[in-house]
């Protein structure tokens, strides 16, 4: 009897045992599938009209996890480009060094710092070291004395150089770009600058660009912080500066995906017609997209166009599938995530109105603002200002009645503002810092930057 | 003084040649410092063009040699691999000979990018010009024949130019060295590019650059489009660092933009260049051009200049210093010289005048033809009066000798100088009254004993004695003053001749010196009496001065210090 027991009681152990087990296994699991990208495809209506062919929008979501406490975070190669020219004398400069010895002090000694500086001339005053030598650096940053041009293709060209310095290592590559003037040095088309942001982005460099005053020039500024997939800043004066930087830190100690392809496969009938807001690729049916990071928390999207044939009522089809690719920083390894969109067709024009994704909708409708600002900066340089109050107004107007109609009160929000914006313009022109306002704010939205 | 001309000529003559030609010189090495810059300037230029072009040519080489290797039936997913990752491929395509584009597909292109790609390239894509109209690579061994890609070649440049060397060997992975090695070695490669080229291409005022290979084995034409925005930014970070603030070297392009400078001197559009060069064929129009501040670089060189003649300034200086010196010298030993000779004639004049008289004296005497005894008394006080005349001339004359010499020695007695100067005056009444002047003596009361060297206090108030009578005898009188101090005896001789002129008041002292007058020249003497008495004084511890100015005739004070008082011990030597 005694030995029954103990028998017993061996037995329950055991069980015990591997319960515990099997449940450590199981939070193991969710853990480590709560730390991918979850991507996932929706479309503006879960219900569409049957009987007819029409125009979709398709919102590829890309949710980050948060970044994990208690890992090592990646390593970061960042390089600063510091505009030394004469205008930036004074109380910028100030600012300026601050911000950086700011950047400097949120970062560790496994990571890798440099310094460049530009004027006419290009000179690293810090060469990529370890960022651990504070004191040193911080010495060599309060040296930094204005004066000269603004050879801001070269100082990039220079920033760049340090990044490769370590290009080869597992680091989260970035240069932060500091400019208050025109490049006056070297290439200065904003074209240019994008197409050297792309070549970066080929090397997983992004770059952040920060505008500091009315005078620098936005477009080439946001242009390369776009085709590098960096963020971009405007500061009216330089006392913004170290927040700035420390929020751009802040992204860039948080980053949990690097390399990001979004691939998205379309059925033989459906048809590829745009990528709104962002830079891809169509090749055939299939739309490629890519990032170079994304940070922990963020939620970055891609809207796409796409065609759909007629289709019958009550057929449910998949008429879209998303697959992601990226390298997980912290554990170095290739992961992939997969996401599709089905969706039904009713004649049921109520039914298809209630199916409609507010969250898609909000979003469609905010890119569509972004575009309609970059119009209107394009329609104001051409001198057709007039045009331009009016692209913003519709922008305005459309964003109220979809509030309206989804009771969304972001996007009312969202009119107002715009309203304001036109507003401002029609009444005072297009002054240097509304420019610059509606180029950066166009370029946080289409981005989904993070911090602003 | 002919001499000194002549002296004069012979220091000048060079000196001022010197100088020309040192200016000369100094001119020439001013302009030839200026033009060794200018040419190192352009020799830096120079190098850094070599180095670009170099790097060009490798890039092109491996571009080139890359797409030669493409595996045919992997080219298109090759090619998209390489526009996707490769910074240096901006877009990529195929193209089949005389028909169509193949990649990317014209009205289906996917980016903008592409789109403008095809709008650049559109006269060779749609078959209006030949890819190789402006000619291009037959060979097609092309790769072995340069043996592109070794890494030795590589090694030599900078980092950033490596790593474009690297960029260009192909995709994202480049051959393995030794693949590389083994090519550059001559070994078989499959050869299927029947001609290729690297075709500079201007569209709207720009620059692109268009490496094309035709396959022998298709009439297939494929290629890459250069992202000379990556081939820029590797270049400009490897150019040389050149802190002068006086010159910049601009690299430009086609439109003469600034593409980038290195110096600190500030060039704008409107500014000249010095000069410039060409970089390399492989991107037409692009040049190297160098500036220089001809202000800062003449300022450089004229600071040398103004140095240099600052130095020859100086040495002409001292040459004509030294002259100046030698001049002076030599006119003053002329004047001594000149000086001792009227010294010696003036000297033997007065030596024979006495002796003269006192030859004649001694003959008549001698002849015993003067029987009167009071013209014999006369003769004979004649000759006692010259002697004595002769033996003070001897003593001024010796003493000279003595005081030059430092060696003349006093002997120091208890003197009553008010008693002393009454005897004198009475042994020289005769000699004073022949002359017509009346003596006026004022003794101020008390004791006049001090301690002196009797004898040349004689000699110094005889010499006083005999320069009134010599210079004043037209006056009417010669009055001695006697005045005590508490260490000292003031004698003060005073003449209503015609006095001594204002500036030379001081020069009587002088030796050898005598008053230019008509006076002087008639009277014999020697320039050494007053210089003299001046010494004997001095060196007894007194002086002698001479009084200031008054209507008429001269007054000398001598100042006779007394040996015996605690205050003056200096003294005979």
């Amino acid at each position: 009897m005694a030995d029954g027991m103990q028998n017993m009681a061996r037995v329950s152990l055991t069980i015990a045992v591997l319960l515990v087990l099997v449940m450590v296994a199981g939070i193991a699991q969710t853990v480590a599938a709560s730390s991918k990208v979850i991507c996932t495809v929706e479309t503006d209506r879960a219900v569409l009209p049957a009987g007819e062919s029409q125009n979709v929008v398709l919102k590829v979501t890309l949710e980050a996890p948060p970044a994990p406490a208690g890992i090592r975070r990646p390593k970061v190669n960042l390089a600063l480009v510091l505009d030394q020219s004469g205008s930036m004398n004074g109380s910028k400069m100030a600012q300026a060094k601050a911000a950086a010895v700011e950047a400097l002090t949120r970062l560790g000694s496994r990571d890798v710092f440099s310094v460049v500086v530009y004027d006419t001339n290009v000179h690293t005053i810090v060469p990529a070291q370890s960022a651990g030598n504070v004191d040193r650096i911080i010495r060599t940053i309060e040296k930094i004395q204005a004066g000269g041009n603004t050879a801001l293709f070269g100082g990039v060209s220079q920033g760049a150089a340090e990044i490769r310095k370590n290009l080869e290592n597992d680091f989260i590559h970035r240069i932060v770009l500091l400019s208050d003037g025109l490049a006056n040095v070297g290439p200065r088309m904003p074209e240019d600058l994008g197409r050297l942001g792309a070549a970066l982005l080929k090397e997983n460099i992004s770059v952040t660009t920060v505008g500091v005053g009315t005078d620098y020039n936005e477009d080439l500024m946001a242009r390369l912080s776009q085709n590098s997939d960096g963020n971009t800043y405007f500061v009216e004066s330089g006392v913004d500066l170290p927040r700035i930087f420390a929020a751009e830190l802040g992204d860039v100690l948080n980053v949990v995906a690097t390399q990001v392809h979004v691939t998205i496969t379309l059925p033989d009938d459906v048809q590829p017609v745009d990528i709104i807001g962002r830079e891809g690729r169509i090749m055939g049916q299939q739309i490629e997209l890519f990032m170079n990071q994304l940070y922990g928390d963020q939620e970055k999207y891609a809207l796409v166009e796409v065609k759909l044939p007629a289709a019958r009522q009550g057929d449910r089809l998949k008429i879209a599938q998303a697959e992601v690719h990226y390298q997980n920083p912290l554990t170095r390894q290739p992961e992939t995530s997969r996401g599709a969109s089905l969706v039904s067709f009713s004649h049921d024009p109520v039914q298809v109105e209630k199916s409609a994704n507010r969250d898609v909708v909000r979003e469609y409708q905010l890119n569509l603002k972004a575009l309609a600002q970059e119009k209107a900066i394009e329609l104001s340089d051409e001198g057709r200002q007039p045009e331009a109050v009016t692209a913003l107004k519709q922008s305005a107007d459309r964003l109220r009645q979809v509030g309206r109609l989804y009771e969304d009160p972001a996007l009312l929000k969202e009119a107002e503002a715009v309203e304001d914006q036109a507003d401002q313009i029609e009444e005072k022109g297009m002054s240097k810092k509304s420019r610059k306002i509606l180029r950066t704010q166009s370029y946080q939205q289409k981005n989904q930057q993070l911090s602003q | 003084m002919r001499s000194i001309i002549f002296f004069w000529v012979l220091i000048l003559v060079p000196a001022l040649f010197m100088s020309g030609a040192a200016y000369r010189l100094l001119s020439h090495e001013q302009e030839r410092i200026g033009r060794a810059a200018q040419e190192a300037m352009m020799e830096r230029a120079a190098a850094i063009s070599e180095t670009i072009h170099v790097t060009i040519e490798t890039v092109k080489d491996n571009l080139i040699r890359s797409l030669v290797e493409i595996d045919p039936g992997l080219l298109k997913q090759t090619l998209l691999d390489w526009e996707k990752t490769n910074p240096l491929v901006r877009n990529v395509f195929v193209f089949e000979s005389g028909k169509k584009l193949i990649y990317p597909e014209k009205g289906m292109a996917a980016t903008p990018e592409q789109r403008q790609f095809i709008a650049r390239f559109e006269a060779l894509f749609s078959g209006r010009i030949e890819f190789d109209r402006w000619g291009g690579d037959a060979d097609p061994d092309y790769p072995r024949v340069n043996g592109v890609g070794r890494p030795d070649s590589a090694a030599r440049q900078g980092d950033a130019r490596k790593q474009l060397v690297t960029l260009s060997r192909a995709g994202r992975n480049p051959p393995a060295p030794v693949a590389a090695e083994a090519l550059s070695d001559g070994a078989e490669i499959p050869g299927r590019g029947a001609a290729s080229g690297w075709l500079p291409w201007f569209s709207e005022n720009r620059l692109h650059v268009l490496v094309w290979v035709k396959s022998s084995s298709s009439s297939q034409i494929y290629g890459l489009e250069v992202e000379l925005v990556t081939l820029l930014s590797r270049l400009v970070v490897d150019f040389p660092a050149m802190e002068d603030a006086g010159s910049a070297i601009v690299l430009t392009d086609g439109s003469g933009s600034f593409i980038h400078q290195s110096g600190q001197l500030k060039v704008s559009a409107k500014s000249r260049p010095l000069s410039q060069l060409a970089i390399t064929g492989l991107l037409p129009h692009w040049k190297m051009e160098i500036y220089m501040d001809e202000d800062r670089l003449g300022s450089a060189a004229r600071g040398f200049f103004y140095l240099s003649m600052l130095l020859v300034g100086i040495f002409i200086a001292a040459i004509l210093s030294g002259g100046i010196l030698l001049t002076r010298m030599t006119l003053k030993n002329m004047k001594a010289a000149r000086q001792k000779t009227s010294f010696v004639s003036s000297v033997s004049h007065e030596l024979k005048t006495p002796l003269t008289s006192i030859r004649m004296s001694a003959e008549l005497l001698l002849s015993g033809r003067v029987s009167d005894v009071k013209k014999r008394d006369n003769y004979l006080s004649v000759i006692v009066s010259e002697s004595e005349r002769l033996t003070r001339l001897i003593n001024n004359v010796l003493d000279f000798g003595k005081l030059e010499q430092g060696k003349k020695h006093y002997r120091l007695t208890t003197v009553e100088v008010d008693r002393f100067l009454t005897q004198l005056i009475e042994a020289h009444q005769v000699r004073i009254s022949a002359q017509g002047l009346r003596i006026i003596t004022r003794l101020a009361p008390g004791d006049f004993t001090i301690r002196t060297d009797r004898d040349a206090l004689e000699q110094v108030v005889l010499n006083l004695i005999d320069n009134v009578l010599k210079y004043a005898g037209s006056g009417k009188y010669i009055k001695f003053v006697l005045t005590r101090e508490p260490s000292a005896v003031l004698l003060t001789i005073c003449d209503d001749g015609p006095g001594i002129p204002g500036d030379r008041r001081e020069k009587i002292f002088e030796k050898f010196f005598r008053v230019d007058s008509s006076l002087t020249a008639t009277q014999p003497g020697s320039g050494l009496g007053l210089s003299i008495s001046r010494r004997i004084l001095r060196d007894l511890g007194g002086d002698l001065y001479l009084e200031p100015e008054k209507n008429t005739g001269s007054c000398f004070t001598a100042r006779i210090t007394d040996h015996d008082t605690d205050n003056n011990s200096g003294g005979g030597r």
